[in-house]
């Protein structure tokens, strides 16, 4: 794995966090928690657009022209391959998720890579206010299924003990492999990682999970501006 | 009955937002937000004034303001 696919996994992924936290901008359980749902989805297509932009900058653009019209060449995690159905499951994703997504950002803002250092600084800065949200949400109390479901995922997403995120760190480009990545997400949360047990055989490296499959078709296809088809005039064709 | 009014429900509270634009003009209130702890009513008050550019942005209890008076009491 390169550098600019490591990024292209953390676009992808704050990509669909930020979809499906708008989703939940007017179902969460007060207005407060609404209006941080809209604003955090705002913040995380923001971060994913800056990261796509850094994209051709490292060098050879991982992306292919399958993303178009295959939601299974995306790499986001399988956490967001449908819409959340509960409460716990934002604040899971929020709190863990999110987090785990910083560390990263953060491995790359103080890792050798110029362009990363300046472009993902500010993310930083905003994602702080996703993290005291999360934590603090988590420490109210949650369901125990989304809460392992999103621990597991995110010691997956760091990658496994003999991955390319190790080399990359061994390299400098990272100034955090996966076992400190999750020692700070565990002090950060102040919580431990469940028992957990990953079948690395069957992790996909280029899109960092374990199962294959991607993303509903509807979001695939909002995603993608295939639903604005529907509301053009007939005969005329979508702007390339 | 609107003063009597309380979007308080729970353990939550409410904080009082302050912001300012530029480091010249003065602290003033621009809202408030309910919570149950400090980390939300912070994650909260940011999420809802953020819409302007505030060079600084502070939030406090409204229980730990002092009161000298209130409308329709004399000083």
């Amino acid at each position: 794995m390169s550098i600019s696919e490591l990024v292209l996994s953390i676009a992808d992924n704050k990509q669909m966090l930020g979809l499906r936290y708008a989703e939940w901008a007017t179902r969460a359980p007060s207005l407060e928690a609404d209006i941080a749902a809209a604003a955090m989805g705002l913040d995380d297509l923001g971060h994913s657009r800056v990261l796509y932009g850094c994209l051709e900058l490292l060098g050879a653009d991982p992306r292919g022209p399958e993303r178009e019209t295959d939601a299974g060449s995306l790499c986001a995690l399988p956490y967001f391959d449908q819409p959340w159905t509960s409460w716990a499951q934002f604040v899971a994703a929020n709190a863990i998720l999110d987090t785990a997504f910083s560390l990263m950002i953060e491995a790359c803002v103080n890792g050798s890579i110029e362009v990363l250092q300046h472009r993902l600084r500010k993310m930083l800065m905003e994602e702080r206010y996703h993290f005291l949200h999360g934590r603090s949400w988590l420490r109210s109390g949650i369901e125990k299924g989304p809460l392992h479901e999103a621990w597991s995922q995110a010691i997956e997403w760091f990658g496994p003990p003999d991955g390319e995120v190790v080399a990359l760190h061994r390299e400098g480009l990272l100034s955090m492999g996966p076992p400190y990545l999750r020692t700070c997400l565990e002090e950060m949360l102040e919580t431990r990682v469940p028992k957990l047990t990953i079948d690395w055989r069957s992790w996909s490296g280029p899109r960092r999970r374990n199962r294959p499959g991607g993303i509903d078709r509807h979001t695939f296809a909002m995603l993608r501006g295939l639903k604005e088809r529907r509301f053009l005039p007939e005969g005329q064709r979508m702007p390339s | 009955m609107s003063a009597h009014y309380k979007r308080v429900t729970g353990d939550a509270v409410e904080y009082e937002v302050f912001a300012r634009k530029t480091r010249v003009e003065s602290l003033h209130q621009v809202g408030s937000v309910v919570a149950p702890d400090d980390d939300l009513a912070m994650a909260y008050a940011r999420a809802t004034y953020d819409e302007e550019r505030w060079c600084e942005m502070a939030i406090v209890r409204k229980d730990h303001l002092i009161e000298l008076w209130q409308p329709r009491e004399t000083s």
